[in-house]
């Protein structure tokens, strides 16, 4: 018994340590958003919002941010239209040899070093004579993203019942008609789920984009870009909106996740 | 074909495989006087095979994402389990907790690292205000150590959450079992849970590995010169050197590495007895 508790200790020490490790590094930065620090010492008399205020009126970070937003977007519009379309076609045949060829072949930007697919991408697109700018890192995001939204959709139409899309076809619905009748107001949950993740993807993508990046890059590109010249504290403010920003979408996103089934759905097919 | 075929795959040819085939082409290339020669030659991979530079760097590099791997493969399964073993409430919230710095900027996580680890830094303040240092310490930040923890700390959460959701599947009734055949603590893990949350720790592994081994952002930002690695090598190849060929070929080396982790972790974490 003694030596159980000195494993449970340990265990929990250990996870402690884990926990700390994964949040002290961000909690820094929020200090620091509203402080200023001399010889390693944080200064809580100097309270103040000056940092932010510096930020608003850096132009060539809203621009960046501006652009995040439209590229995200745009991403993954496309990204769900391939995915869905993707999804439905594995499901519908799902021992066809070429359905599981296609699901590799989505899963590769994935899977690969993002310096892989960024790379490729780079490459490829100055051989067909393509410079680099936002349409290009749109692609980038669109690749990248595809196999996650694709499986959230595919693991949602899996659980379907195969009886839905029968009865509907014997009382005469045309395809088009069982997919907008059937299958899509099933799937609403899920693309919900599916592109606020790709979404927190899109934004926080650094390393494809580096490469697909003309002068006119994403947030976390006009970041690093900044980050290599030396450390200005506005980074911190900048860095605590964009955390702010994030853990809303994460909020929302666990939240759907749960009204969707999440890990449930899998594990109902599985069984 | 259908027209949906045609849309798939078109968008699948144009968008993955042709640009991953003219990058694997890229790489028989070669650049005289600032523009690519499309003339088939071996002479990158020659040269990235017999320069001792690239050679160093490579192996150091699979070394460093080796050693980042089987550091949170312990730390990450003693998490997992830890998380395991709390009452139902507290795992959804443990596990949240660990996913939400998963969507948190990854540049931003690598940049926060630079607080803690800098001379004048988070973990120096706690050193010397414990007394274990008596000056701040400068071999923190900006060498391979530094790289080390910092992948290790961002990479943390792939490592936990494929181990905690294996050890979920582990149905009861098999822990029952093994309870009822007379099994002890130690002799429940050590035959019954750890063989089968195994594959989760190897999943992790394989996604720790792959990572850490491609990753330039990290190298880049805590890294200083000690901290060149074979993903800032081939980024370098893209900016100032500008040698594509190059910098192709010394990715397909780590493709090459990347599928045959990628592939034996499919093995592995995929036994016979689970088939």
């Amino acid at each position: 018994m003694k030596r159980l508790r000195l494993l449970d200790v340990s265990l929990a020490s250990v996870s402690f340590l884990v926990y700390l490790a994964l949040y002290l590094p961000i909690l820094l930065v929020f200090v620091l958003s509203f402080f200023s620090m001399r010889r390693g010492r944080v200064r809580w008399d100097t309270f103040s919002f000056e940092w932010y205020a510096r930020l608003f009126s850096n132009e060539s970070l809203g621009e960046a941010l501006l652009n995040s937003i439209i590229v995200g977007i745009t991403a993954i519009i496309a990204a769900t239209v391939i995915a869905t379309l993707a999804a439905l076609h594995v499901n519908a045949r799902p021992s066809s040899r070429s359905a599981r060829m296609l699901e590799y072949v989505i899963f590769l930007p994935f899977l690969l070093p993002p310096i892989i697919t960024g790379l490729s991408l780079l490459i490829y697109f100055r051989e067909i004579g393509v410079s680099r700018g936002l349409a290009t890192i749109i692609v980038g995001h669109a690749v990248f993203v595809l196999a996650i939204i694709y499986r959230i959709i595919l693991t949602r139409l899996n659980s379907l019942s195969r009886s839905l899309v029968e009865a509907a076809q014997d009382l005469g619905a045309s395809r088009l008609q069982t997919f907008r009748f059937i299958i899509l107001p099933n799937l609403r949950m899920p693309l919900l789920t599916a592109g606020i993740l790709a979404f927190a993807l899109s934004f926080d993508e650094t390393m494809i984009t580096l490469f697909l990046a003309g002068t006119d890059g994403t947030l976390p590109v006009r970041l690093y870009a900044m980050m290599r010249v030396g450390f200005t504290p506005e980074i911190n403010a900048l860095i605590t909106l964009i955390l702010g920003f994030s853990i809303v979408l994460t909020v929302v996103f666990a939240f759907a996740w749960r009204r969707s089934g999440g890990i449930d759905n899998n594990r109902i097919t599985r069984i | 074909m259908r027209a949906e075929d045609c849309v798939l795959w078109g968008f699948a040819a144009l968008f993955i495989l042709i640009p991953l085939a003219s990058f694997l082409v890229y790489g028989f290339f070669f650049v005289v006087d600032n523009s690519v020669v499309y003339r088939p030659t071996l002479a990158n991979f020659a040269e990235i095979l017999s320069n001792d530079s690239y050679r160093t760097t490579f192996f150091k590099t699979l070394r460093m994402a080796l050693e980042v791997s089987a550091i949170n493969l312990v730390l990450g399964y003693a998490t997992a389990y830890f998380i395991w073993l709390r009452p139902p409430a507290w795992r959804n919230f443990l596990v949240i907790a660990l996913a939400v710095p998963l969507l948190m900027s990854y540049i931003i996580k690598i940049y926060a690292m630079r607080g803690v680890l800098g001379t004048n830094g988070l973990l120096n303040s706690v050193l010397l205000a414990l007394g274990i240092v008596d000056e701040p310490v400068s071999a923190l930040l900006f060498n391979l150590t530094a790289v080390r923890i910092t992948l290790s700390v961002v990479l943390l959460p792939f490592m936990v959450l494929p181990i905690y959701i294996s050890l979920e599947r582990i149905p009861n009734s098999v822990l029952n079992a093994a309870a009822d055949l007379g099994a002890g603590e130690l002799q429940t893990f050590a035959r019954v849970i750890l063989p089968l949350s195994l594959p989760g720790g190897i999943v992790g592994a394989m996604f720790t590995f792959v990572l850490a081994s491609g990753d330039f952002l990290a190298p880049e930002l805590v890294g200083g010169i000690e901290g060149f690695t074979y993903g800032r090598l081939i980024f370098s190849q893209f900016g100032l050197a500008f040698n594509w060929p190059l910098g192709a070929a010394l990715s397909i080396l780590l493709m090459i590495v990347a599928l045959a982790v990628i592939y034996m972790a499919r093995r592995l974490g995929n036994p016979r007895w689970q088939r």
